[in-house]
């Protein structure tokens, strides 16, 4: 699954440690999602959306393939 | 009553509880290797302290140690912990299998660890899964009858 995260935080001037702090999740996590490593919890998934201002399913796009 | 212990103290907390506890046993057994428990107050000293630096990295086990670990590291050390259940069962089947063909008497600790291991995961079945489901949808008077008499 791809997901829009690596370009939202980059286009909004974020690092992966502010992202994270402000999700309240680990930088290590962030990095995870980005990478596609890791498929966060639906909660996760609605508040990464809601902090871009985005629904999720602009985020995250379930018919491609992460790195694709 | 929820206590407000600091998260970082959570793990060195109880590590040290354990420490104190198998050093005691080996203070009560008595008899001359009643020493043993001089080492094994100073190994769970180091376990403790180096838990509670460890608490302060910035990595996934600092996370883990310092009881501040977010979903996917929780979910890091649940896959974790399934995997070393998965071994210390197939080890204790090995154990088992193996004090059976020599007819040792050290049969039953191996049988005593797969039950254990077994009861766990029906204990874990019943609480996390099976009982909370309900009837399916199509089970009450809804939807499907009524279209299916269309």
């Amino acid at each position: 699954m791809r997901n829009r995260v690596r370009e939202q935080r980059v286009r909004r001037g974020l690092s992966q440690a502010e992202l994270a702090a402000a999700l309240s999740v680990s930088r290590q996590t962030v990095i995870s999602i980005e990478s596609g490593r890791y498929l966060p919890s639906l909660p996760l998934a609605f508040s990464i959306a809601r902090f871009f201002g985005l629904t999720v399913d602009k985020m995250f796009d379930p018919d491609e393939e992460a790195g694709s | 009553m929820r206590t407000s212990i600091n998260p970082r103290l959570r793990k060195p907390a109880w590590n040290a509880l354990a420490g104190v506890v198998f050093a005691a046993a080996w203070l009560v057994r008595g008899g001359p290797l009643w020493w043993v428990s001089i080492p094994a107050v100073i190994a769970a000293a180091v376990r403790v302290i180096s838990l509670y630096r460890m608490g302060a990295t910035d990595t996934d086990e600092g996370a883990l140690a310092g009881s501040r670990a977010d979903e996917r590291q929780r979910q890091l050390s649940l896959r974790s912990r399934a995997l070393a259940c998965n071994l210390a069962g197939v080890a204790s089947f090995v154990g088992l299998t193996a004090a059976i063909a020599v007819s040792a008497p050290w049969w039953w600790p191996f049988l005593a660890v797969l039950a254990v291991i077994g009861f766990g995961y029906l204990l874990g079945l019943s609480n996390y899964g099976v009982a909370e489901e309900g009837p399916a949808d199509d089970a009450d008077t809804g939807y499907q009858a009524r279209s299916g008499s269309r």
